[in-house]
């Protein structure tokens, strides 16, 4: 069924159903340490496999060598890339869809699931070791001789553009992958040309490594004749159907993907990875359980990053502030064998909502990705609008400062107002609902946005440089994957399952559905259960996108609505009355105006099976449109460079809200993420070698927990979504996107006011205590391509 | 091979280790206590951390050799009679906790701290979690179900 907005009623509001904070049904096995995490399940008999990496950025393996390490104790087998190229084991390719700026198909190398004939990153695997332990694996794997001829490798955006430059793959000249170009840029010329006020920016959306704190994990084996695969994973049915195109002999119906508790996932455990490829074939071979788990070394070099955009930016403005045009140049550096999502994210995801809730009628973008010699990018928290928010609430501070308005003042003139809706936005783009001139009046009012020049005077006096930033921003969530099953299993003993397959990762995801199923069952809590992570019991899209409470939780709603009615039917027939007499209450059907009745359970019991079973299906009519006015104050000490998050308000309107605890977790856990990225998060690798040297969580700077916690979080409520039946918008990536801006605006403040003016937009993140100290002295990097400056 | 005793969860138990063998991997494969994790392979992240005659420790960064004839506490350890110690019910209680996967870690870091300064203030609880990694709550959370089980735990010893 299609969505029906506002047909979503609560029912009879409980202490325990939808709008109340619970104890996460989650949480009681998570803090005894009885989770089911991957490496928690071990199996009788199961092997360990280890994989050996590539330590070079570029090179032509010449021979490897497996004798040494086969011979050593415990090794049952030992692969190179050319035994599964034997075997007949595929690689990942890069599916069609992009183009590259000569219109030629974009081409990139496809991921080997052991690299065959040319490594092309740091950290690529290139053998496996199964052995009966993972100390014997992992001893075989060092004692493998890998003979490479380094090639030249291209280890930054900077020198895989260089003319001449050594090229990353045939198919892509000049390490150009892809291209994408929108707006009118004859049109946005001219507005440039007339407008009274221009600025430019240029930005660096930093390479970021995901970190969640499970690393990838990996345990196969053989079940009769068909492979199962448990693993950590955000998409279990993706997983299986790479499984099943890579491994021969394998399909859909013979491949089981199982994820139980995942450990964090941040879009990084979303797509299929060849580590995954790797240890279901060596189950295969092998006929015994065979286990893999990610050191967190792997986790640097060989699990997806995000962002790593640079972008030159420019707005340009009329004398009143309205914004004419706005014009973005960005290059975007995917690594060396990329996935899809790695091109989607800077190509397609980023340009929707780069106008975010601003009324800017031109645009003119154009997009390039480029192939080096790195680990691939792919899917982080925000996925795209981060980096697009980020430039147009920079370009928006930018352009208050040159005509020297109030930022917020600047923004709320260029707002999208609410009679606008559903606004098509320039990238055509439809925005179904949204107040966001509302959510930043309560915005300003939550941060005493007035009172603030008294606060940096105050901290002047203490010889701390205060400043304020604010970014008021929306973003795209749904992922497209707008339709979701959920089957409700009424079971004799006692419980409701709802089966899903989108997946719990951290979000709470379970105990919200739950409250949901509660709304219309009215039975206590403890007695529904989310079934998930089987790909025998439900498939579909996965979580991913901030998607899975708007389209999985409209399931849950209408697949509950439609067991009661079916139930009512079943009811009938048991208490020999019509369906049309019976009422059902808190898990007891009744004929009206009788005492005559059933529970719903006992009914269950009487059903064929033990059980009822009905699924329901809930298509939302488009993306969520999330939106908030966030607000952050910096002091920094200009003696160290170092910056210190003060003050942090937000406003957020993510629609209807099912569980307060778990949004506002959601909201300030994403909002530290987002700080990471503003003042410390790095992926660094050598720019001559290609090595990685954030490769430790001693090297890559982790918020911790001596960072800042007072925020003040509000919810606006008052503007529902239109597009699916609960009403809700995603709220897993808001926090991420709204904070990097408003931190970011913050120190820029901080640093113009103390007189670099204009200047102090050239700061770039990570605003760790070194840059900012370099700032202060007016030493700013340049990020840009050199042939693009 | 050596053979280890040690007390752990407040049992005696003896396991053969190899010299190199570490506790952690004593404690998830030998003993199939999983409850404590693995985040890192440097002793960063603090999922690791079990109590170790009252301190805090990371287990990935000590020998199984090392604990013998030591009082050992994990994750595991802690709930009495199917009722949750107050330091993971304030963690239920105040949404400290979102992956779970830090969890373990964190209680034991917060159970080694109330143990020896039970009415940490906030810089206290801040310096006792330093070593321990969380990338979901934004320790929000965390530092806040500290000071509830700090609460607990003194009104529980009034009583």
């Amino acid at each position: 069924m299609s969505a029906v907005p506002g047909s979503f009623d609560a029912g009879h509001a409980t202490r325990f159903g939808s709008g109340r904070a619970v104890r996460r049904v989650e949480d009681p096995a998570l803090v005894q340490g009885s989770g089911q995490f991957t490496d928690d399940v071990s199996l009788p008999g199961q092997a360990w496999l280890a994989f050996l990496r590539s330590d070079r950025a570029h090179a032509r393996i010449v021979s490897i060598d497996t004798a040494a390490a086969a011979a050593l104790p415990g090794v049952l087998k030992v692969f190179t890339g050319a035994d599964l190229h034997a075997a007949g084991v595929q690689p990942i390719a890069l599916p069609p869809g992009f183009k590259r700026p000569d219109g030629q198909a974009a081409s990139a190398p496809p991921k080997q699931p052991l690299a065959r004939d040319v490594v092309r990153f740091v950290g690529e695997p290139v053998v496996a070791v199964v052995a009966d332990s993972r100390e014997a694996a992992r001893a075989a794997a060092a004692a493998v001789w890998v003979e490479y001829e380094d090639l030249p490798a291209v280890a930054s955006l900077d020198a895989a553009l260089a003319p001449g430059a050594p090229e990353v793959w045939p198919a892509a000249p000049g390490n150009v992958l892809a291209e994408a170009r929108y707006g009118d840029t004859a049109a946005t010329e001219a507005a440039f040309a007339k407008a009274a006020c221009r600025v430019s920016v240029e930005i660096d959306n930093q390479r970021l490594a995901p970190s969640p704190m499970e690393p990838r994990s990996v345990l196969a084996y053989l079940d009769g004749d068909r492979l199962t695969v448990r693993l950590s994973s955000q998409m279990p049915t993706a997983v299986r159907g790479g499984l099943a195109a890579a491994l021969p002999g394998r399909t859909a119906e013979n491949v089981r993907v199982l994820v139980g508790d995942v450990g964090g996932g941040f879009g990084m455990k979303t797509g299929i990875y060849p580590e995954d490829v790797v240890v279901g074939w060596a189950a295969l071979v092998t006929g015994r359980p065979v286990k893999w788990q990610a050191e967190r070394l792997e986790e640097f070099t060989s699990a997806v990053h995000g962002r790593d955009a640079v972008s030159r930016a420019e707005l340009a403005l009329d004398a009143n502030g309205r914004v004419l045009a706005l014009r973005v140049r960005t290059w975007a550096n995917v690594g060396a064998c990329p996935a899809a999502v790695a091109l989607a994210i800077p190509l397609v995801i980023g340009p929707w909502v780069i106008t975010s809730i601003y009324d800017v009628p031109l645009i003119s973008l154009q997009l390039t990705t480029v192939l080096t010699h790195q680990m691939a990018t792919g899917a982080y928290r925000g996925a795209g609008r981060p980096e697009s928010v980020y430039i147009i609430e920079r370009l928006m501070d930018a352009a208050a400062r040159e005509m020297r308005l109030d930022p917020a003042e600047l923004r709320r003139r260029n707002m999208i107002r609410p009679e606008q809706m559903p606004y098509t936005n320039a990238m055509a783009q439809v925005y179904d609902s949204g107040r966001f001139e509302q959510v930043l009046d309560r915005g300003l009012a939550l941060a005493d946005w007035s009172g603030f020049e008294a606060r940096r005077a105050e901290a002047r006096r203490r010889g701390r440089l205060r400043g304020r930033g604010i970014a008021t921003f929306l973003e795209w969530t749904g992922g497209n994957a707008l339709e979701e099953n959920v089957r409700v299993d009424v079971t004799a003993d006692g419980f409701i399952e709802l089966s899903s397959a989108t997946m719990a990762m951290g979000q709470g995801i379970a105990t919200s559905y739950v409250q949901l199923a509660h709304d219309v069952f009215g039975v206590p809590l403890e007695r529904i259960r989310v079934m998930q992570g089987d790909t025998d019991r439900a498939n579909g899209f996965g979580s991913a996108g901030s998607r899975s409470l708007f389209t999985g939780g409209g399931a849950v709603h209408v697949a509950s609505v439609r067991t009661v009615e079916e139930a009512k039917k079943l009811a009938g027939e048991a208490l020999e009355a019509s369906a049309n007499d019976i009422e059902y209450r808190a898990g007891r059907f009744g004929v009206v105006g009788t005492d005559l009745g059933i529970g719903l359970f006992e009914l269950a019991a009487r059903q064929a099976g033990a059980r009822i079973v009905v699924s329901g299906t809930a298509k939302a009519g488009g993306p969520s449109w999330p939106n908030g006015c966030h607000v952050c104050e910096v002091e920094i000490d200009p003696e160290t460079g170092a910056v210190e998050v003060v003050a942090y308000a937000s406003v957020n309107d993510i629609g209807r809200v099912i569980s307060p605890a778990i949004v506002r977790g959601q909201v300030e856990g994403g909002a530290v993420q987002g700080i990471g990225q503003a003042l410390c998060e790095k992926v660094s690798y050598a720019a001559d070698t290609g090595q990685l040297l954030s490769a430790s969580f001693m090297d890559y700077a982790m918020p911790r927990v001596d960072g800042f916690r007072a925020f003040k979080t509000e919810f606006d409520e008052s503007v529902p979504c239109l597009t699916n039946v609960l009403g809700a918008k995603g709220v897993g990536e808001l926090g991420t996107i709204g904070a990097t801006p408003a931190v970011v605006n913050a120190v820029v403040d901080a640093l113009a006011a103390h007189g670099l003016g204009r200047d102090a937009e050239r700061v770039q993140m990570p605003l760790t205590p070194e840059a900012v100290w370099r700032a202060l002295r007016r030493e700013f990097p340049s990020v840009l391509p050199r042939q693009a400056a | 091979m050596p053979t280890v005793t040690l007390t752990l969860n407040g049992r005696p138990v003896s396991a053969q280790v190899e010299n190199s063998t570490l506790l952690v991997d004593l404690l998830r494969q030998q003993l199939g206590l999983t409850g404590t994790h693995v985040g890192c392979d440097t002793a960063q992240c603090g999922c690791c951390t079990v109590v170790i005659d009252g301190l805090a420790v990371k287990s990935c960064n000590q020998l199984a050799v090392q604990a013998a004839g030591r009082d050992v506490t994990t994750v595991e350890g802690l709930a009495r009679d199917g009722r949750l110690h107050p330091v993971q019910d304030a963690f239920v209680e105040c949404h400290g906790l979102q992956c779970g996967y830090c969890t373990p870690g964190m209680v034991m870091s917060t159970v080694a701290l109330l143990g020896q300064n039970p009415h940490p203030s906030e810089g206290e609880i801040v310096d006792a979690l330093e070593g321990n990694l969380c990338r979901c709550t934004g320790y929000v959370n965390i530092v806040a179900a500290v000071q509830k089980a700090a609460a607990t735990m003194a009104g529980g010893q009034a009583r």
